[in-house]
């Protein structure tokens, strides 16, 4: 049996600012995920980080420890690795006033 | 039935049960609010705050299909099929639903839907060939009003053509309103005692693919009458022939995430 492996789409055509999260995920099955960011439009405003946030679950979160730069133009990817996270899985971002972005995030989940 | 078309218990995967994505051309933004809210369905052990994993009903998994916490908020998850031979099909799941467990409260109203349909369509060489969608949802509440009834849909809402170069259009089938009452639907599920503890339930639809007809209907203890009830149906579409599609949805009543899980979902045919 090959391991399960699945991409799941937790943020499409989404428009962030100020605090903005991607909706929670369960992959509690995988082992390791990567997690994609891709601007969809060219963003308004200097860009930051995105954390990765962790919860026992699903309404508690915290910050899991990685950071995601998020793409400075329209169709730049960005990518973060991430490992042991327990169950839930999810994305924050604040954005400065005056900056946005419009994103798809996708999870890729292995066992 | 006598042949199993396919069994999937979503212990080793999803199993081809995929998010429902709306049409688009050229640019997102001309998906139908109504898809552009739907999120990738997950598979869960239905882990709780307060007493940890529950399970599913014989693996540790489900699939779980979550809304976003906004009133009205709905998601779908879709298994998409052509068909090999019309003839009767039964699909059936084992299911359960419950709100995101967020406050010390029953929250039963919470929830205003769960449900399933089908999304069908005959050959290319029939002659009585249409798009047939038959709608079951099971209204559990509307504006705090704890409804508990089986409801069917006839209508769909207008299509609209998508992007500019007449290949693609696009209907939100699943909006609130046109929902008929079937009748004697009302039927009391299992809910628990508090928002964490859920129960499985058992579900049967029989849909003949020869008349595209809903021959019976069934939840746990109950089998419904099915003489009242229509499907929505349309004329044929240009690229959807032998079209064999099943969803499963979720709709919310209130501003917190409503979590329908699907234990297992057997489709078969008597062929």
């Amino acid at each position: 049996m090959l391991p399960e492996n699945i991409t799941a789409v937790i943020a499409r055509n989404e428009t962030w600012t100020g605090v903005s999260t991607t909706e929670p995920y369960e992959a509690g099955w995988a082992r390791e995920v990567v997690m994609f960011v891709r601007a969809l439009k060219d963003p308004v405003g200097d860009q930051k980080t995105a954390s990765v946030e962790i919860s026992p679950d699903g309404m508690h979160w915290m910050q899991e420890g990685t950071d995601i730069e998020l793409p400075k133009r329209k169709n730049e990817v960005s990518a973060a690795r991430i490992s042991h996270f327990g169950n839930w899985l999810r994305l924050r971002a604040t954005m400065p006033d005056g900056t946005s972005t419009t994103v798809l995030v996708t999870v890729h989940a292995k066992a | 039935m006598r042949r199993i078309i396919s069994h999937d218990d979503f212990s080793n995967g999803h199993c081809g049960w995929s998010q429902l994505v709306g049409n688009y051309e050229d640019d997102l933004d001309t998906m139908l609010p109504g898809y552009a809210q739907h999120t990738s369905a997950m598979l869960s052990t239905l882990g709780h705050w307060d007493a940890g994993s529950h399970g599913g009903y014989d693996s540790s998994y489900a699939l779980k299909v979550a809304t976003r916490p906004r009133a009205g908020a709905q998601n779908v998850a879709i298994k998409r099929l052509t068909t090999r031979h019309r003839s009767p099909i039964r699909f059936e799941m084992y299911f359960t639903f419950k709100p995101e467990a967020n406050e010390l409260k029953l929250s039963e109203t919470d929830v205003r839907s769960v449900g399933f349909l089908f999304d069908l369509q005959g050959g290319d060489q029939d002659n009585d060939s249409e798009r047939v969608m038959p709608h079951l949802r099971f209204l559990n509440a509307e504006n705090g009003r704890h409804l508990q009834k089986w409801q069917f849909k006839r209508e769909t809402t207008a299509f609209r053509k998508i992007g500019t170069e007449d290949k693609t259009e696009s209907h939100y089938h699943l909006a609130n309103d046109g929902w008929m009452d079937l009748p004697d639907g009302e039927q009391k599920l299992c809910y628990n005692e508090i928002a964490t503890k859920v129960n499985w339930s058992y579900l049967r639809f029989d849909f003949d693919l020869r008349s595209m007809k809903a021959l019976e209907f069934q939840c746990n203890d109950r089998v419904f009458d099915m003489s009242g009830f229509e499907s929505i149906r349309i004329p044929a579409m240009k690229n959807l022939w032998c079209m064999l599609n099943f969803c499963v949805f979720a709709e919310t009543d209130t501003a917190k995430r409503t979590f329908l899980y699907i234990n297992s979902v057997c489709i078969s045919g008597d062929f």
